[in-house]
């Protein structure tokens, strides 16, 4: 009999929401876990980081990495995996734009970790100790990760060969991108496994949108009570749907919530965040003069709102770490 | 120490700026202008972009209130920079860099002197921090 596709499953700055989304396929996670090896999951699994270094090159079919990369053991194992792995799929929004870990990117390194271990209200730290990445107890030498000044997306570190966005990728998805690998039968490499739809083109709701679109006045969504039905841009809401690639099945407009852009750009445009600030111009406070702080004031915290998964990925935000594999 | 010589990139409406003298006159004078059909056209990328690609600074020249050839092309962009000045801060990098100014000259002299004046604000600022 062949040997069964080995595969692994490992997570970097991740919120373990991915992992929960492999759990989401059910029965259908029985079928997949019975046509391949596992050989590293550590949510699910035992394991050793020994086992992954002791295998061959490329001796894995397929490596799952979702979360973003901050710190150099996150980076050490995003390489142990690439090089152990003939596929690597980036999945989650965090390992391919960089996701919600990369908002920190708008504080530098010394402001969080001042902020953490000394100013906190709630922090008790008479002595001012801060993460070293060695320390010296009873003559025994301790050890930490570094903390880098950057998030990263994973495909600033390594080299990718699919990518699988949302937070998190929805179970169809999944299971066509795993059930892909598997067969052999893959788009391009560097594609995403995804649609390439905008998230209007599939929405339910972009029937109710009015033929000329605008906002009279911006409001957020726990400041009304948003018909379930009807287009959130057309109710004032900013929903970033328009500028978000398609996929996620419409999880959280079915909960009547707006898009937050986790599926990151439509293919063809690099930052979802600088189309989005582009549209939003036009759509808000539409043929209206005036001082235009008074008319886009009620936008609060745009760089917040639009980078909100791709801060790191985004045009002013993307930076390479300079050992890219 | 050299002095310190700022990058602007420069973005003018046609229809308001230098379309008597017309693009071959101008374009000797000047380094890194960009005659767009209406300031609206000028998408929140290209503004991002230059900053990317080594600008200090991104001046955009549109038509004066109630003149845009498309209605309200120039408040869109006056929008648009208001939130592109919120981003740019964000990431750490002063406001003051992206200035937008709504006025006409069917000549375009007044393009390099707005060029320069720019340029005078941003050697008081110094170069661009790259996080």
């Amino acid at each position: 009999m062949a040997e069964k596709p080995k595969i692994a499953i490992c997570w970097l700055a991740s919120c373990a929401g991915c992992d929960e989304a492999v759990v989401d396929l059910n029965e259908a996670l029985l079928d997949v876990a019975a046509g391949v090896e596992i050989e590293l999951w550590p949510v699910a699994t035992d394991f050793k980081y020994e086992h992954l270094e002791s295998m061959a090159d490329e001796e894995l079919a397929l490596g799952v990495l979702h979360g973003a990369v901050r710190n150099s053991e996150q980076e050490e194992i995003a390489k142990l995996m690439r090089a152990k792995s003939k596929v690597i799929l980036a999945f989650g929004s965090c390992a391919c734009f960089g996701g919600t870990a990369g908002l920190a990117n708008f504080r530098t390194r010394d402001d969080i970790m001042n902020w953490v271990y000394l100013d906190s209200p709630t922090v008790v730290n008479p002595e001012g100790n801060l993460p070293r990445t060695e320390s010296l107890v009873d003559g025994k030498s301790l050890t930490l990760p570094e903390f880098y000044d950057h998030v990263y997306a994973l495909d600033q570190i390594i080299n990718i060969d699919y990518y699988l966005p949302g937070c998190p990728p929805p179970p169809d998805l999944i299971l066509n991108g795993i059930n892909a690998v598997i067969s052999g039968d893959l788009p391009p490499r560097g594609s995403s496994l995804a649609p390439r739809t905008a998230l209007c083109d599939t929405c339910t709701r972009n029937r109710t949108k009015p033929e000329r679109l605008e906002i009279k006045a911006v409001k957020r969504i726990h400041e009304i009570e948003a018909d379930p039905e009807v287009c959130f841009l057309a109710q004032g809401v900013i929903c970033l749907g328009f500028a978000t690639r398609t996929g996620c099945g419409e999880t959280c407009i079915r909960v009547n919530t707006p898009c937050r852009g986790c599926f990151g750009p439509v293919p063809g445009v690099s930052d979802s965040g600088a189309k989005a600030l582009s549209a939003l111009s036009c759509l808000v406070k539409a043929g209206e003069y005036g001082d235009p702080r008074k008319l886009m004031e009620s936008i609060d915290d745009p760089a917040g709102y639009v980078y909100r998964f791709s801060q790191p990925s985004s045009i002013l935000g993307r930076k390479r770490r300079a050992e890219n594999v | 120490m050299e002095a310190f010589d700022p990058k602007v990139v420069c973005f003018s409406c046609d229809f308001g700026w230098g379309y008597v003298s017309g693009h071959e006159a101008l374009a000797p004078r000047m380094e890194n202008w960009i005659p767009v059909t209406c300031s609206s056209k000028v998408d929140s990328v290209f503004i991002l972009e230059a900053f990317e690609k080594g600008a200090d600074g991104v001046l955009i020249l549109g038509c004066p209130e109630g003149r845009c050839h498309f209605e309200d092309g120039n408040f869109r962009t006056e929008k648009k920079v208001y939130l592109l000045q919120e981003v740019l801060q964000a990431y750490g990098i002063e406001k003051e860099r992206l200035r937008m100014v709504l006025s006409n000259d069917s000549g375009g002299e007044r393009i390099p002197e707005l060029v320069g004046e720019m340029k005078q604000a941003l050697i008081k600022l110094g170069p661009i921090k790259k996080g």
